[in-house]
């Protein structure tokens, strides 16, 4: 058994908080994960150093039986590893179309000769990429707003049009910060239901929340984060009942 | 037939019809104009207008990865003393020294961007300010091959056929032509889409897998290319090269037209340079009041038309369109 991502013995410290300490866990091929933890438990600097945007002082990452740690985040990306982040991170002042063609420049975009030239190869690059996101669009239910400028959009929708930048660079684990964070009960189903959909086509993911009904629902293993290092791990039936679950995260029961 | 081919290419990168017959009608009327007005004033305007489309629509470039520079005069400069310096002193033919004045500011741009282009906002402003002083200085205080503060004098024409006005306008027409299609042509292909994704979110395009510093590398490298090969034209234009042509007023010169002209697409700058080329020579009658209206001019622009000329000439469009506006 070979993980698909091994994160082992992970630090960071930021001046005197130790964000997040020997961290340990893996994903398995085709499987949802998610991290959980109160604020502050050091979720979004685990994706952070995962995805390359920080480095860690120490431990070690391996993507697919590489060594990864501290790898640039664009270079991740070509391995096919990508994230998305908590805010909704996309281009307001274009439309939906554009901003999923901007997410595909691993597979679009063939180099600054070829695309200023406009050689066969460069065309051919990007009528594909063309098709491959319009069919992403109709994919992800956003082929009615396509021409729509992004920020237009209702608040579910330009979460999912973040997901849809992530998904146009074709990863094969993608890392998705709070993905429901701000979202109505019947939008953050669809941004599950669209995760699930993800994930069978092949996706390895990474759920980072704290909203454990969300994550319990969605995700076949849990990760228990508390003060930047692993609590507990396990099937969300287990961790839901492990008392120091519960401890850490409602606080002690009376 | 360079400026066709350059043409032809930013048509595949779809302009509409309409655009078009704005161009054909625009490029007729700049070929022609000279056989009726053959006045060595106008057409000494035309050219340095035309030149300096270069420049700015170098910087630009700069400024849509979201880069403000204070210091391209430098690289005009550079562009300026290698062409002056290997025409005179070496006596290369100038097609020779044209190509070295731009991959000269070129090769510079490669070596100081990795380092001043990790900077943001006011910190490359600053450092690029610092970068176009240093420059001056060296141009100043480098007598012994760059002339010192008295420069570089009689620089010959680039040929003998263009040592008339005319002709040299025609010279800078082609060459102006060349130099703006091939950051149109930038702009318009797909690098110019990763271009706009870096400027308006950098994290964002950084995960979806695009090298932010080699982008910014790359683009202020072709960029300050071509406002050394603006350099070399303007050179051998006027003859001389001096270091207080590049000092900072330059800089901000080539910042301000983008400013006036508009920074939300490509034909700002190229208004803003003939704009501000042509306004000085107009007004030289008014010569202590020239400074003070171009800052009023800014400060109009600023506060009232954040989009420049040309969203103001798109207002007064839509307003000879639609008369009566549309508040609702």
């Amino acid at each position: 058994m070979t993980a698909l991502l091994d994160v082992s013995r992970l630090a960071k410290r930021f001046g005197a908080v130790q964000a997040v300490e020997r961290l340990d866990f893996q994903v398995e091929p085709g499987e949802i994960l998610g991290i959980i933890g109160p604020n502050g438990a050091g979720k979004t600097t685990a994706i952070n150093l995962i995805s390359g945007v920080i480095r860690p002082d120490s431990g070690r990452i391996t993507f697919a039986g590489q060594d990864v740690t501290g790898m640039r985040p664009d270079l991740l990306v070509r391995r096919g590893v990508v994230r998305t982040f908590q805010a909704t991170t996309i281009y307001q002042e274009r439309t939906v179309r554009e901003n999923v063609r901007r997410g595909a420049f691993t597979t679009a975009y063939r180099g600054f000769w070829s695309t200023f030239l406009g050689t066969a190869g460069a065309r051919a690059a990007a009528r594909r990429a063309g098709e491959a996101i319009d069919e992403l669009l109709s994919w992800l239910g956003l082929s009615e707003v396509a021409d729509a400028e992004a920020r237009s959009l209702p608040y579910g929708f330009q979460k999912v049009l973040g997901l849809g930048i992530a998904l146009a660079a074709r990863p094969r684990l993608a890392m998705l910060d709070e993905p429901a964070a701000g979202l109505s009960h019947d939008e953050a189903n669809h941004v599950a239901e669209v995760v699930r959909r993800i994930n069978r086509e092949d996706v390895s993911v990474i759920v980072v929340d704290h909203n454990m009904r969300f994550i319990s629902t969605l995700c076949h293993r849990i990760v228990v984060l508390h003060h930047g290092a692993e609590l507990a791990t396990g099937t969300p039936q287990d961790v839901t009942r492990d008392p120091r679950v519960i401890e850490a995260y409602l606080g002690t029961q009376h | 037939m360079m400026t066709t081919r350059v043409l032809a290419m930013s048509a595949s990168a779809g302009v509409s019809r309409a655009r078009w017959a704005w161009l054909a009608a625009g490029a007729v009327a700049l070929l022609v104009w000279p056989l009726f007005v053959n006045e060595p004033f106008f057409l000494h305007i035309a050219t340095l207008a035309l030149l300096y489309t270069i420049g700015a629509a170098s910087l630009h470039l700069v400024l849509r990865i979201g880069h403000l520079s204070l210091g391209h005069a430098a690289f005009l400069g550079l562009g300026g003393y290698t062409s002056a310096l290997l025409t005179t002193a070496l006596s290369w033919p100038f097609a020779a020294a044209f190509i070295a004045s731009g991959l000269v500011p070129a090769v510079v741009a490669l070596i100081v961007g990795p380092i001043v282009l990790r900077l943001r906002g006011v910190y490359f402003v600053l450092i690029t300010f610092t970068f176009g002083e240093v420059v001056r200085l060296v141009f100043t205080e480098w007598q012994s091959l760059t002339g010192g503060a008295d420069g570089i004098f009689r620089i010959p024409p680039p040929h003998a056929l263009l040592a008339s006005k005319r002709a040299y306008y025609y010279f800078a027409l082609a060459m102006a032509v060349a130099c703006v299609g091939v950051v149109a042509r930038i702009l318009a292909s797909q690098t110019g889409r990763f271009i706009d994704a870096i400027r308006e979110g950098e994290r964002l395009a950084q995960s979806s897998g695009v090298p932010i510093l080699r982008f910014k590398v790359m683009v202020f490298a072709i960029a300050c290319g071509l406002v050394g090969l603006q350099g070399s034209l303007l050179a051998h234009f006027i003859t001389f090269v001096a270091p207080g042509a590049y000092a900072f007023n330059e800089s901000l010169n080539l910042l301000v037209m983008n400013v006036i002209g508009g920074m939300g697409s490509l034909t700002g700058p190229l208004v803003g340079a003939v704009f501000l080329t042509a306004l000085p020579e107009f007004l030289r009658g008014w010569v202590e009041l020239q400074r003070f209206l171009y800052g009023v001019v800014l400060i109009i622009v600023m506060l009232f038309v954040p989009g420049g000329l040309v969203e103001l000439g798109r207002r007064t469009i839509a307003l000879v369109r639609e008369p009566e506006g549309r508040d609702a």
